[in-house]
């Protein structure tokens, strides 16, 4: 699996457990807010956490991912030098115009998600839903679209993307 | 709409004639991925025309020696 292929994972990983945590601490009648206000300031609160969160696991996965490819190099050549360490983690990580190219196929798909979480928000509020329940379907909409790009970016790298 | 096309590479031919050369080696000098070069050598990618003239370039051949299309008849 690559480094693109695994950072990914990471990055859908971050999302599922955001996602999974806001439904088991919102939901959970101990804790559900009492008023708009609350809900409010609980996804605040959720999306500050999911930023900080992906900040860290992005940094571990790379942690453990350059400690992976150092072992690799010292069992492939047992003389391998840290410079040689340091370059083949660094030729691992090279980006270029196909992971753009997927990275903006896939974000396509997570507009989609979030456009279609929008327009049933609206759309609940129209059939005289509570705004709380329209705050839910955007929170919950919007990060199910970042999980979505991400499960369709790792397609894309799986599969390959030809332009046909 | 026009019939799609399929675009097919000599990319392993040419590394066999180049002395072997690595995925790497080529990813280095066609400055991509070693990833973008095995998706392309697989025809899982179609290269930019940028992307292609530098591969070319890598071979010192024309970039018409590397890729080549056909098209599908639909």
């Amino acid at each position: 699996m690559s480094y693109q292929e695994k950072k990914t994972l990471a990055s859908i990983t971050s999302g599922a457990l955001l996602l999974a945590a806001y439904c088991l601490y919102a939901f959970n009648p101990a804790n559900t807010p009492a008023d708009l206000k609350g809900w409010a300031t609980t996804m605040l609160i959720f999306i500050a956490i999911g930023i900080g969160a992906t900040i860290i696991i992005q940094i571990i996965f790379h942690i453990f991912f350059s400690i992976g490819v150092a072992i690799q190099g010292k069992i492939q050549n047992r003389e391998c030098d840290d410079k040689e360490i340091e370059k083949n983690i660094k030729l691992e990580m090279v980006e270029d115009e196909r992971d753009k190219l997927i990275e903006m196929k896939s974000n396509q798909v997570g507009f989609a998600v979030a456009g279609f979480g929008f327009v049933a928000a609206l759309l609940a509020l129209v059939f005289n839903y509570s705004p709380v329940f329209m705050l839910n379907i955007l929170f919950i909409t919007f990060s199910f679209g970042s999980i979505c790009e991400g499960i369709y970016q790792f397609v894309l790298y799986r599969r390959g993307y030809t332009h046909a | 709409m026009p019939s799609p096309i399929v675009i097919t590479n000599n990319i392993r031919k040419l590394r066999f004639f180049a002395n072997e050369m690595t995925q790497q080696e080529l990813a280095e000098k066609a400055g991509a991925s070693r990833q973008t070069i095995i998706a392309i050598e697989a025809g899982k990618y179609s290269p930019s025309l940028e992307m292609a003239f530098r591969i070319a370039d890598a071979f010192g051949v024309s970039i018409t020696e590397v890729f080549a299309h056909e098209v599908k008849e639909k």
